[in-house]
């Protein structure tokens, strides 16, 4: 039961909402609401701890013909970080969105992603899986262009075309798929490709179109343009959930499907995967160099780093998997939290242009260090969380024998490197220029200190704890290696 | 009547496809329109097509071959739903867009770009 409230918890907050009344009430009740999913993941974590995993038959009907929801350790994991990420980024809008903004319906929408991405997390065949996307992508088309200022439309508009692009080669896939197989629950659908003797030559061509959707989603390498275009528009703590969590949800996906169903024809996909990977890495590193904006280097960011789990899971051995793991959980905590500084640094300035900025350390020194920390996380400096993913996965790497790719890798990190001390020179470090005036916005900021640090621990718990985490995403990688065992359980 | 219907879906493609790269934002929200119809049709497909029988099971056992599979009309159901909604949002979306800038280019859309 515990699956589902996951789902009708924001569904109840979002319902409340439509209450034309108490608006002080409502917006408090949204940090209260996310204190429920961060409990409920804790609970569902535990659960999953002894049990392995959940599942839940909607309607009481049978698996492969209802609905189901289903969380294993991987799917545990992801709702926990995405609770943490829901709640800093709750904590932080309620002292940085403006007062019109609120009042529209801010929270509404962002509980609308909450229940979308706890859906996607634990959907169990894959057009439900496309529901939880659609949920999702609505609420986020809405939060990207909500407020209406002019570059915020152009965004969305980005955003959007080339989001519902994805979505129509997600269900055209979906569509070909049952027409071949005639299911399409994820464990019945890896059984039968499973027990066939050779299915490939029919069904390759709807499993590419899902994964292209996926990709898209995922903003991999070469689908990846509408996110620089797009993320550096709404308001910064808008960006900051899109950042830690739209993204990841694609990665999930592909993480999921890949074990469950590519995996058997191993020598096409994995090749695929591989270079896909690889081509993201390299290629967001190096247009994230080259920009002067802080928040689009943060955009070309994401892109390098799905990049890296893309690669753990291409190695496809249980430590490679696990370090993907935990590196997407390490990614969707700092890089939400590198947004959030981003976002009051606007809110200080007026600006983002790395050139119009400088000083912010002696301006203030919590926030700097809030961004210290988060930023270097994202390069991998020990003892952060960045440092622990980034070293499983290019020791998983080697060990797998794809020495090259471990080699750009720790070349990508370099880069990554690079990036983060320019954003600190830049902005932190050096003299602001006199000539540019600042125009900075009033409000109290107490709250968005409050969410910030909250990430910014997160981060430093995972890299201290880096062992029982780390732990952890071995137990759940060794399920996603086997997926008889989710199969077995799934359809008894 | 597969194959006409497959020819039909492939043209409904080309025209959205052709649409969405046309440089007017109206045209580009039409292509997105059909490109969506375009997949529901492929679900339809997917189902089979059949002339006789619908997907309902009465009392008596009866020829389940000529039974149309309903699953994916349920499916397409809820994808034009969803489409609906995705359109209400968009013709908004484009109208506030037009308001505030005062044009469907698409050529305008360069500030946000990436350098």
């Amino acid at each position: 039961m515990i699956l589902f409230g996951f789902i009708i918890f924001p569904l109840i907050y979002i319902l409340i909402n439509f209450l034309p009344v108490f608006h002080r009430l409502k917006q408090g009740l949204a940090i209260v609401f996310a204190l429920i999913n961060i409990l409920l993941s804790v609970a569902l974590l535990a659960e999953v701890k002894d049990a392995g995993m959940v599942k839940l038959e909607m309607g009481s009907w049978q698996a492969p013909y209802g609905i189901v929801l289903v969380a294993d350790r991987f799917s545990a994991f992801m709702i926990a970080i995405s609770a943490l990420v829901i709640l800093a980024t709750v904590l932080y809008s309620y002292h940085s969105i403006d007062e019109e903004r609120k009042q529209t319906g801010y929270f509404q929408f962002l509980f609308g992603i909450v229940m979308g991405v706890n859906g996607s997390f634990i959907a169990g065949d894959l057009f439900n899986l496309y529901v939880w996307f659609e949920v999702m992508l609505m609420s986020s088309f809405i939060l990207m262009s909500h407020g209406g200022e002019r570059k915020q439309l152009e965004g969305s508009i980005k955003y959007l075309i080339l989001n519902l692009v994805s979505s129509f080669f997600f269900v055209a896939g979906i569509g070909l798929l049952y027409g071949k197989l005639g299911t399409l629950n994820l464990a019945d659908i890896s059984y039968k490709i499973f027990s066939h003797s050779d299915p490939w030559s029919s069904i390759t061509s709807p499993l590419a179109l899902i994964m292209v959707g996926f990709a898209i989603k995922g903003a991999l390498f070469p689908f990846f343009f509408w996110l620089p275009a797009s993320y550096h528009t709404p308001p910064p703590a808008v960006s900051a959930l899109f950042a830690g969590l739209l993204t990841k949800v694609g990665i999930y996906s592909i993480i999921r499907f890949y074990t469950l169903v590519l995996y058997t024809n191993h020598e096409f996909w994995n090749l695929t995967v591989l270079s896909i990977g690889v081509l993201s890495m390299v290629i967001g590193v190096f247009t994230a160099t080259s920009q002067y904006d802080f928040r689009k280097i943060l955009s070309f960011h994401i892109i390098s780093q799905v990049g890296y789990v893309i690669i753990g899971l291409a190695f496809f051995t249980i430590n490679s998997l696990a370090a993907a793991i935990f590196f997407l959980g390490h990614n969707m905590i700092a890089k939400t939290n590198t947004y959030l500084v981003a976002g009051w640094v606007e809110k200080r300035t007026g600006t983002l242009d790395l050139k119009a900025l400088g000083d912010m350390f002696r301006e203030n020194k919590i926030w700097s260090i809030l961004f210290f920390i988060s930023a270097f996380a994202l390069a991998g400096i020990p003892p952060l969380s960045g440092f622990v993913g980034k070293y499983a996965i290019i020791k998983s790497g080697i060990d797998s024998g794809h020495m090259l790719v471990a080699l750009v890798a720790l070349f990508v990190g370099i880069f990554t490197l690079f990036s983060m001390l320019k954003i600190w020179m830049e902005v932190f470090w050096k003299q602001r220029p006199e000539t540019i005036e600042s125009s900075p916005k009033q409000g109290p900021e107490k709250l968005m200190v409050a969410g910030s640090a909250l990430l910014a621990l997160g981060t430093i718990g995972m890299g201290l704890a880096g062992i029982p985490v780390m732990d952890y995403c071995n137990a759940a990688a060794a399920d996603l290696m086997d997926p008889s065992r989710y199969v077995e359980f799934v359809l008894n | 009547m597969e194959l006409v219907i497959a020819v039909f879906i492939g043209i409904l493609y080309a025209c959205g496809v052709y649409l969405i790269l046309r440089r007017s934002l109206v045209k580009l929200i039409l292509g997105v329109f059909i490109l969506g119809n375009a997949t529901n049709l492929i679900i339809f497909l997917a189902g089979g097509l059949e002339r006789s029988g619908i997907g309902f099971i009465k009392d008596s056992p009866m020829e389940t071959v000529q039974m149309s599979d309903p699953l994916p009309q349920a499916l397409i159901l809820t994808a034009i739903v969803i489409s609906l909604g995705i359109a209400a949002y968009i013709l908004a979306l484009m109208y506030k867009f037009f308001k505030v800038t005062g044009t469907h280019d698409l050529d305008q859309l360069k500030n946000t770009e990436q350098k």
